[in-house]
């Protein structure tokens, strides 16, 4: 019993990840038309081969489970979710491709982007804002703003941040989110709102 | 064979179809998810709507490109555009197979509601009590989203749902809200709703 308690928990973790993922993907294939950023492009490919491993990892973890047959229709639905998990996957690869073929964004996919409901902002961190030396997760921004800082650019280049990255002075912050939290996160970013991007 | 119905051109600006398919795309995977979760079937089937609803828009943003583009550098230009309207669609395929699970009875094992304990975004239903601090309140009012990384997504009043409600709309007693966002923002509103949390902080 305790072993088919272990492979649920296994199924649960597969597919939160699973759906994690995908969303993420699909935040950053936005992100990657918005800057034109190859860097992106290329981490949702990247992405997208980690989900179709888990994606299969997940299904054959699902279908040697030891459920009954009145469990069968349900572990059914798990299996589909999953699949649609995998196709929104898919979907966000597609989006990264345009950048990654050398397609300049045109500036109507960059307006959409822009003016959606889940948008794509950028924000640069100032000296005197409570953000700076503080890691990612300290920062609470999602919290705070309702957006998910999903790259830092500093000096340059664009880096993925971990909860444990800190965030410093002069980083540009690029969060996904609803656009009601855009202001929120600029004013959180530069108090004085003394430093903009565009 | 499932009707299908003809569709003319419309003189629709391309940014305003691609405004449109994002945000219905992105909406549609949260109610789908909603509705499997709280197994919902009328809920379900307003997806299946907005499915339809998402083709069609993607048949008008075809045509719209076609027509805009005069020499092969405006094709080079929009194909990305066209690329990423297909690509929001097939995300509505995604959200409509999951909404498929719950209208053809095929039901979503119980850890599912494990699985949405543990994801980033936390769906939520709560029902607004009478006396909540939120009754009788418009949504844009509220300002859910900077106050409590909070959004609704869905109402359901009497026996309507209201999708991606507006703004002005108001909220009543006894409306049942799918709300999407962070843990302890949709937990916090759960309690707002329901009248065991007083006021909005903040």
């Amino acid at each position: 019993m305790v072993t088919e308690q272990k492979r649920f928990e296994e199924i649960v973790e597969c597919l939160v990840e699973l759906k994690d993922t995908s969303e993420l993907m699909l935040d950053l294939a936005y992100t990657s038309l918005l800057l034109n950023s190859r860097e992106l492009a290329e981490e949702v490919q990247h992405l997208e081969e980690y989900v179709d491993n888990l994606h299969t990892h997940f299904e054959l973890l699902a279908l040697t489970s030891d459920f009954t047959k009145e469990e069968a229709s349900g572990f059914l639905g798990l299996i589909r979710i999953g699949v649609a998990t995998e196709k929104i996957a898919d979907a966000a690869a597609e989006m990264a491709e345009v950048v990654l073929r050398g397609i300049e964004p045109h500036a109507v996919l960059k307006l959409a982007i822009k003016e959606a409901e889940e948008t794509v902002a950028q924000a640069c961190v100032t000296a005197d804002s409570q953000l700076v030396d503080k890691t990612l997760k300290e920062a609470r921004v999602h919290e705070e703003t309702g957006m998910w800082v999903q790259v830092i650019k500093r000096n340059g280049k664009t880096v993925r941040p971990k909860g444990d990255s800190k965030i410093l002075t002069g980083d540009v912050l690029i969060a996904s989110g609803y656009a009601k939290g855009v202001d929120k996160l600029r004013k959180l970013a530069s108090p004085q709102q003394t430093c903009q991007v565009e | 064979m499932p009707h299908f119905e003809k569709i003319e051109y419309k003189p629709i600006p391309v940014r305003e179809l691609l405004l449109d398919m994002k945000n219905l795309s992105e909406l549609m995977i949260d109610l789908a998810y909603s509705s499997a979760l709280f197994n919902d079937k009328e809920l379900a089937q307003e997806i299946l709507e907005l499915e339809e609803r998402v083709d069609t828009l993607a048949y008008l943003l075809d045509m719209e490109i076609m027509v805009a583009a005069r020499d092969p550098k405006d094709a080079e230009a929009l194909v990305g555009v066209s690329i990423v309207a297909a690509a929001t669609d097939k995300i509505s395929d995604a959200a409509a197979d999951i909404a498929g699970v719950v209208t053809h009875n095929i039901g979503v094992h119980p850890i599912v509601g494990a699985i949405f304990e543990k994801v980033e975004e936390h769906l939520t239903k709560a029902t607004v009590k009478e006396g909540s601090a939120i009754a009788g309140k418009q949504i844009g009012k509220l300002d859910l989203a900077s106050r409590m990384s909070v959004d609704i997504i869905a109402i359901r009043r009497n026996k309507d749902w209201i999708i991606n409600p507006l703004d002005k709309e108001r909220l009543l007693k006894g409306d049942i809200l799918i709300t999407r966002g962070a843990p302890q923002g949709v937990k916090d509103f759960k309690e707002l709703a329901e009248g065991s949390l007083a006021q909005l902080e903040g």
